[in-house]
Order: C-alpha cells, then structure tokens, then sequence
C-alpha cells in the first residue's frame, strides 16, 4: 500500500520533472503565456470596462440625482434608446448613418465591380497604370476627400474663407454642399478602391478554363459574363458590400467635415458629441450598438461564405485572361474610369494643393499665387502662422512620427510573436486563445475603442497609472486596433516558414535566442517590414481612432487638421491633409521598393 | 559503444490511432539501418523523438550510456546537445544563407576558430563536390547540389549518429541512384551509425545493412535485407518487400490453389490463412507438365524482365521471369511453384516455419 503512493507520487515528479524542462527548452511556452497576460488586459478590459460604464451611475449624475456613485442604472440605456432626446442622439442618427451607408456602399460597390471588370479583362486604355492609380484614394485619409469637397462646394451657411464656385459667383445649394448626399458621394469615393481590389484579386483567381470550356460551347463574351464570371463573383460581392458598410458605419470625418454644418448628425458624430459632453453612460450605450453591427455584420459575412463555399474555385493556374476588346465602347469606358481617378484621386489633390496656393480663393490671376500659407507671411485676414512656422502642426507631426512609427513597430513585432506562439504551439489553450482575442478589437469600430479606452485610462487602476492625455495611450489603442491584422498576417508568416528551418539549427546545436537572432528573423525580415509599414500607414491617416482621446500637445496631423477645420482655417487643413498624403505615398512607395510585394495584396484586408 | 536503445516508447498526438506504440528497439553501433513503412505508419515520429523534437509520452531513448529521454527519471537531453546529424526531406536549407554558411553552421555553434572551420569546410567540399558553390544561395543550386549541402552541413559537427527522413525522395530517378550509392560509400568510410527513413523499398534494400519495417507504430522484423526478403515474419512484412509484391492466395477464397500449395509444401492446410508465393518463384512449363494449369492473361515486357500474369481457377497472380514467355497471351500452360520462394502464414498473419 504504502510503496504503490510513494510510487505514484514518484511518478508525478518525474512527470512534472519533464513537463518543466520541455518549458525550458522552449521558451515559446512563456512567450505565450505572457502574450496572454498582455493581450488579456489590452483587449478584454476595455470590453468590460465599456459594459459596466453603460449601466453604472456617473459620479456626476450621482451628484445632481442623488444615488450612488457607480450604482447600477437602466438611466443610460433609457436615455438612448428612449427619453425625450433619443431621438436626437441615436434614432435619427441610426436612420442617418443606415442611409448614407446604403447608397455609399451601393455606389462603391458598383464603380469597384465596374473598374475592376475593365481593368483586369478588357483592352482599356492605360489599364496597366490604372490598376495602381484607381487605389490611390485609399492612400488618402478620408477627411482628404471632404475637406476637398468643402473647399469645391462650400457656401455662406458656415464661416471661413469662400468656397471655389462660390468665387465664381455659383452659389451651390445646400443640399449639394452638405448632408446626405456628398456624405454619401465622398464616402463611396474613399472606399471604392477596396472593392476595386477585392474584386480584381477574385477576377484573377478565377479559373480561366471555366471560361474555355464555355466559349467551346460558343457562348459569346457577353454570355460568358453574365453566365459564368458574375456568378461567381456573387460571394466576393457579398463580402465586399457587408465589410464596406461596417466601414462607413465606423467613419467619423466626412460626417464630421460635411453633416455638422447641416445638423446631419451620423451615429459615429453623434458619439464624438456625447464624448465632448462627457456622457460616459451614452458613450458607452452607443459604443456597444456599434460593436454589435460590427459583430452581426461579421456575422453574416462569415454565414455567406460559408454557404457560397461550393463557388470557391480552385487551382486556378494564373493563366491571365486574355483582354477583351470593347470596341467602340473602348473610347467611352477609357474615359469613365480616368475621370472616376481624376475626381476620387487627382482631384481633391489639385484642390487642395490649390487652395492653399491661393491667397483669395477663386481668383486666378498669376499674382495671387503663392506660399503665403506655408511660410506664413502675408496671410490675408488670418493670425496663424504659416503650415512651416507654426508651432502646432510641427508637434502634430512630430507626433504623428512618434504615435504611428511607435504603435506600428511594436504592432508589428507583437504580430509576429503572436504569429510565433500561435503556430509553434499547435493544439494548445494558449495558441487559440492568443488567436481568438488577438482577433477581438477588429469587432469594434475603431469610435467605439476609443471610447472604452478612453473610460479604462481616465483614471489609474492597480498598477496601471491614468494614461489619459498622454502619447502612451494613443500608442497603445493603436497598436490593440490593428492587432488582428498584425497577428493574422504574423500567423500566415510564421506558417509559410515552418518548423524546419528553425529545427535544423536544433539539431546543430543553437539555443533559442541563437535561432531566434540567426535563423527566424533574417527569414522574417520583409514579412516584418510589411507588418510595419503597413500600419504605419494606417496610423497616420487614421482620426476616428484618436479624435476623443487627443489633448492639446498630444494632437496628431489628422486631428491638427479637424482643429484648423473647426475654426475656419481651411487652407491649413487642407496643407495638413497634403502633408499626410504625401508622408503616406512615401511611405507606399518605400514599401513597394523595399519588399517588392504589391501593395493591392497589404492593403486587401 | 554508441547504439541506439528505444525501451518501451510511446508517442500519441490525440487521435484515436497511436503514432509510435510501445516501441522497443536496439539500433545496433555502426549499422545503416533503414526504417521501412507505408506512409503514417510512425518513422518520422521515431526518427524526430530521437533528436529530441518530439517528446515521447513515456518510454526511453538512450544513446551508448547516454539517456536522452527517460520518463523514469524525468531525463530530457535538448536536440542541441544531442550532438547528431538530421537530414530533413525538404533539406531546411538556410535561403538567406550562402552554402559556406549553411555549413559551417554547426562550427559556428562549437565556437571553432576560423581555420578550423575552413579546413573541415574544404574537407567536405571535396568530399560532396561542391567547389565553386561557397558563396551561392541555396535558391541558386539544382536539387542534387541542395541535398550534398544539407548533407555536408550535417556531417561538418562529425554527430555520432545520423537521422536521414527520406533525403531521397525528392530527386529525379537517376540522381537518385547517384545520390544513394554517395550515401552508401560515406557509411563506409565514416562508420558511424546511420537511421534512414523511406517507404521505398528498393532503396532500403540497396542502402541498409538492416532493415526495420514498421507498421501502425511498431517494429514488425528487424534483420538484414535478404533475411527480410526470403524469411519475413509476418504477412504484412512479406507483402511489402518486394516488387512486384508477393502473390497471396487465401486458403478460404482460392480452396484449389491452396490446395495444390499445401501439397507441394507438405503443410497442413487448415493450419495455413494465407499462402504467399514470390512471383520469381513461378515457373512456366509446358501445358499439364506442372503443378497446375494457368490461363496468361497479361504479358508485360520490363526490358530485362518479363512479368507475366496468370489467371489460376479466377486468381490473379503474377510471376516475373528473365526467360522469354513460351506462351501467348489467353493460352494454356502449366505453372511449378519453387518452394524456396513459397511461404504460409497462420490465421495471425505470422509465418508458420517450415520445419
Ligand atoms: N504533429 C502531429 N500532430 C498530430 N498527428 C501527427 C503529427 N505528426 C504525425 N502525426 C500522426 O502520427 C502518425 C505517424 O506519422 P509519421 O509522420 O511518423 O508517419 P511516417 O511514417 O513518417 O509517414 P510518411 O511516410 O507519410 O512520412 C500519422 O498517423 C500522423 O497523422
Ligand atoms: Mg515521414
């Protein structure tokens, strides 16, 4: 009796003995679990912090109601869903916001299935340069798109210097400056491009020996489009419409830039006023409604393509399809797609960089050329200094460098180690959970983050000081916002290694970190420059992430620009705006050059 | 000295089939052993938890007096310090380093000295032919050069003992014939011990001094090639050495010919499951002069060989042969079964012993 337990528990240690050195000799295991602790705080306590602050009771509805401080409340849910100002700040908005996502997306949809048909398929002209040129919108921050129409089709109705027709002596209607309709225009303009790619990336995968066999059946191009192609692209279409649509909702500048001067109010512009007034209860409301479209849709999308599986084709060999000729309809449809560039991409570039050229808007005689904004001298009715000389925008720079450059290298380094413990821990608790909740954050809108940030770092917790106006914390709720990006595309590059390299350096005697420095990380290098770059590139155009979390000295070139907007000085918005575009098609560029992957394929997700 | 000992190994990844089972194994010193099997049936697992990347549930492995593994004591010895060669099917080839680099590798772990690592380096490049390939990228060389580089490159620490899983399976045919006599002379003037992982047989029968065939994660018969040729143990064994593969006559489903066997055999025949009968073991004579009538059905020329198939009361069998068939297609001849190449196997597929 008594040797049989001393055995067992003999046999225990031993087991333990070799549990512990497996740990040991595969520092992977407590990679993983300090991932977990980490990405456990980031991305979970900001969910539960955002749900507990829906129906608590503020301390300062505490005070002037009487009650306590933290106490649970219905107030908030009521408030927005039905007290005397629902209306105004959710159910209005929500109809706004389904509106305008509606027809946007409807029109994204369409010119990106268009565009995308006649450059990849037919004899266009220019179709080589096209492919890269129809992207160039999606470079843009989307205030870009905006500004640029506010400075076209602004009238009387807000302050500031005049609109360009204005100038002109047209007067352009309201209904045409702002609201719905350039809302909706804009927003399809910005977003296009990603249909663009999605569906010429699906027109490449198709088979082209689906369409021989067709046309040995003598079916004519026409046919062949609408028999075979179309069908088949009825799952990417699905896609492409629920993720466009979960992107509008999320969108915070155009309804900003174009809906405020017409009291249009949007869901995510009706959450921006409920931060600015401190309504943390509201906020929080809000934020939850816009997660769940944002899981419901993600929902659907993944309903649908796992119900269109059947219509994935396979094997398609690369085999580019031969180039239909249009005909007489070669002139006409040439001419469509470089005016649908010329007025999403060239367009708000000529207008901007014009408007900040112009001393007086609208007049262009030679004289009235110059640097003025820029360099600050001379600046007709106007106490700013100039985009070079003022203090603001080169903090805003200087942070914009700091926030985005920071967040993405570590972004991108965490993706990759996510990638590292999520692959070389196969079947563990630690690989799928570091897998699902690296996933989490692309549920919610980058508004509704900010927002539950904005609640969790207000004030210190534990260990863990206020963050609240500081760099740190717009660093941090970057780099958790584009974490399942980093991860996912962290997880396919680890997958594409594999174990092998990495072993032989075991077999021939190099320890972890050995392998590490001289073995996974040259084989990681463009793999990790991308998942730099990339978010870098995100981070700098990105406001609606940051807007409610900025403090004056903590302002980044996106919000600099709405501050230059908000008080009418539209020419330093509009400079502001170019600087971003230009630091990003740099950086597109040094992307390109460097990795000599295609940038269709980066910005796809 | 340095054998190889695996006592008791057991290696289950959570399905419901166990990859290696109770594994118990001496892998003798000096020996180039080949593992044998069809796909799944647990090499590469044997072979990788004996480098120590995959660790067994219980069991040991023990190198000379060295314990590499043991669940008894809770031993576990890391790869790096296992001081052994393993060659990866896909040669693991370091694409971002030169061919000098990839070899030296190993050197650069031992912290050797710059000369000593040329010198071993010049060894080895004479040795695998490899001049004028220093500073290539391993992208830049044919599959033939890649794999005399994954082999130099584990041969540069002189292991004591070197793993191969299937290095050969991705050449073409004729470097693969190159590749395996290569293989075959560095056995011999390394002399260290060598386990080779294939599910080719010719290429286990060529290249081993042993061969151990394995199935569903165990070891069948470990014994010298032409021993597992002519003396199998069991069914599974017999049926998977040789090509083409030994004809097998059911004693329940082909009663006739079975009978006829048992006969020639001298065998009791409701001891006997199955018979197995070599196929260069069959001899064609004339109409009614053999044992027993044959119908050809198929005559297949190989350039050297001849292999014949045979239809005998609805039972297919093939025979291989160097002499010129003496017979057409769809005729009658008679057919000898040479007992040497004749075997029976009892209703546990094990082979019953001519006595
Ligand atoms: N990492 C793993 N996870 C789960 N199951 C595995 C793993 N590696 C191997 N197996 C399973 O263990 C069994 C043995 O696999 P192993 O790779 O050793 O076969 P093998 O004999 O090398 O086959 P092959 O000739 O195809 O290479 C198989 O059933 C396989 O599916
Ligand atoms: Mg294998």
């Amino acid at each position: 009796m008594f040797t049989s337990n001393s055995t067992r528990q003999n046999s225990l240690l031993v087991s333990l003995k070799i549990k512990l050195s497996k740990l040991l000799l595969q520092p992977t295991f407590l990679i993983g679990v300090i991932l977990v602790i980490i990405l456990s705080y980031l991305v979970i306590a900001p969910i539960v912090s955002i749900f507990s602050n829906s129906v608590s009771l503020t301390m300062m509805d505490a005070m002037l109601s009487g009650g306590k401080d933290g106490e649970f409340t219905y107030k908030y849910v009521d408030r927005v869903f039905t007290s005397s100002i629902s209306e105004k700040i959710f159910w209005i908005p929500l109809k706004n916001s389904l509106t305008v996502s509606f027809f946007a997306t409807l029109i994204a949809l369409t010119l990106g299935l268009i565009l995308a048909s006649l450059v990849t398929s037919t004899n266009i002209f220019g179709r080589k340069y096209l492919g890269f040129l129809l992207i160039i919108p999606y470079m843009l921050p989307s205030q870009a798109m905006a500004t640029a129409w506010l400075t076209m089709f602004k009238n009387r109705k807000i302050s500031g210097p005049q609109g360009m027709l204005e100038s002109f002596g047209i007067t352009p209607p309201d209904w045409l400056a702002y609201g719905p309709l350039p809302i909706s225009i804009c927003m399809a303009l910005s977003y296009f491009p990603f249909a663009f790619l999605l569906f010429s990336s699906a027109l490449g995968k198709i088979d082209i020996q689906l369409e021989e066999v067709a046309s040995t059946f003598g079916a004519k191009t026409k046919a062949i489009w609408l028999k075979i192609i179309l069908p088949l692209l009825i799952p990417t279409t699905m896609s492409v419409l629920l993720l466009t649509v979960a992107r509008t909702l999320g969108t915070f500048a155009t309804p900003y830039i174009l809906g405020t001067p017409a009291k249009y109010t949007l869901l995510s512009t009706s959450l921006y006023s409920s931060v600015r007034s401190n309504d943390s209860g509201v906020v929080a409301v809000i934020a939850i409604v816009l997660s769940l479209i944002g899981v419901m849709l993600l929902l659907v999308d993944i309903w649908v393509v796992r119900k269109w599986q059947r219509f994935v084709t396979v094997g398609g060999k690369g085999i580019k399809r031969q180039p239909s000729k249009l005909g007489i309809f070669r002139m006409p449809t040439t001419f469509f797609a470089w005016v649908i560039f010329l007025i999403a991409a060239l367009g708000p570039f000529i207008v901007l960089a014009l408007s900040t050229l112009m001393r007086e808007p609208g007049n262009f005689s030679f004289s009235n050329f110059g640097l003025a904004y820029w360099t600050g001298v001379n600046v007709p009715g106007m106490d700013q200094p100039g985009i070079f000389t003022s203090p603001e925008v080169i903090t805003a720079l200087k942070n914009s460098f700091l926030i985005a450059g920071s967040a993405s290298i570590i972004c991108g380094i965490l993706g990759l180690l996510i990638g590292y413990a999520v692959v070389r821990l196969p079947g563990t608790l630690i690989s799928s959970f570091l897998r699902q909740i690296s996933f989490l954050p692309y549920l919610m809108p980058g508004l509704a983050f900010a927002a539950a940030y904005l609640s969790l770092f207000a004030i210190s917790r534990g260990p863990i000081p206020a963050l609240y106006g500081s760099i740190s914390l717009l660093i941090l709720v970057m780099v958790v916002t584009y974490l399942p990006y980093a991860s996912r595309s962290g997880i396919s590059a680890m997958m594409q290694v594999g174990p092998e390299p990495e072993e032989a350096g075991m077999v021939l005697g190099a320890g972890f970190w050995r392998r590490i420095i001289s073995i996974l990380a040259p084989l990681q290098k463009s793999a990790l420059i991308i998942a730099i770059i990339l978010p870098f590139i995100t981070g700098m155009k990105e406001l609606s992430l940051v807007v409610m979390l900025v403090t004056p000295g903590t302002e980044l070139l996106t919000t600099q620009s709405i501050r230059f907007l908000d008080f009418g000085y539209t020419q330093l918005a509009n400079a502001t705006i170019l600087i971003i575009g230009v630091v990003v098609m740099i950086s597109v560029l040094i992307l390109n050059r460097v990795t000599k992957t295609n940038l269709a394929s980066g910005l796809g997700g | 000295m340095s054998e190889i000992k695996l006592k008791e190994l057991i290696k289950n990844f959570g399905g419901n089939s166990i990859a290696v089972d109770n594994l118990s194994e001496v892998f003798p010193d000096g020996e180039f052993v080949c593992l044998l099997g069809p796909s799944g049936c647990g090499k590469t697992t044997t072979l990788r938890m004996i480098a120590g990347l995959e660790t067994p549930d219980s069991g040991e492995i023990l190198h000379g007096d060295k314990i590499f593994f043991s669940s008894k004591t809770g031993e576990l010895v890391k790869t790096e310090n296992r001081n052994l060669g393993l060659m990866f099917q896909s040669y693991a080839l370091w694409p971002h380093m030169t061919v000098y680099k990839n070899i030296i590798f190993g050197l650069d772990m031992q912290k050797k000295t710059s000369e000593e690592k040329e010198k071993r380096y010049l060894e080895l490049e004479k040795l695998f032919h490899l001049e004028n390939f220093r500073d290539r990228y391993p992208s830049e060389l044919s599959g033939g050069q890649q794999q005399r580089v994954a082999l130099a490159r584990m041969l540069a620490i002189k292991p004591s003992l070197l793993l191969l899983d299937e290095p050969l399976s991705n050449l073409d045919s004729s470097l693969r014939l190159e590749m395996r006599s290569e293989l075959k002379r560095l056995h011999q003037s390394i002399g260290c011990t060598i386990i080779f992982v294939t599910h080719d047989q010719m290429e286990a029968m060529t290249l081993a001094t042993l061969i151990a065939v394995m199935n569903n994660g165990k070891i069948e018969q470990i014994d010298k090639p032409m021993e597992i040729y002519n003396n199998p143990k069991s069914l599974f064994v017999a049926k998977f050495v040789g090509s083409p593969q030994m004809n097998i006559i059911n004693t329940d489903k082909d009663k006739e010919l079975a009978l006829c066997l048992s006969n020639k055999l001298n065998i009791q025949k409701n001891s006997v499951k199955n018979f197995g009968v070599r196929p260069e073991s069959i001899k064609m004579v004339k109409n009614n002069e053999g044992d027993i009538n044959a119908i050809i059905e198929t005559i297949q020329p190989t350039g050297a060989d001849w292999i014949i198939g045979l239809n005998i009361f609805n039972k297919s069998l093939f025979l291989i042969s160097s002499d010129h068939p003496i017979a057409k297609e769809n005729e009658s001849v008679g057919v000898i079964f040479k007992s040497e190449g004749c075997h029976s196997f009892d209703s546990q597929d094990l082979r019953i012993h001519k006595n």
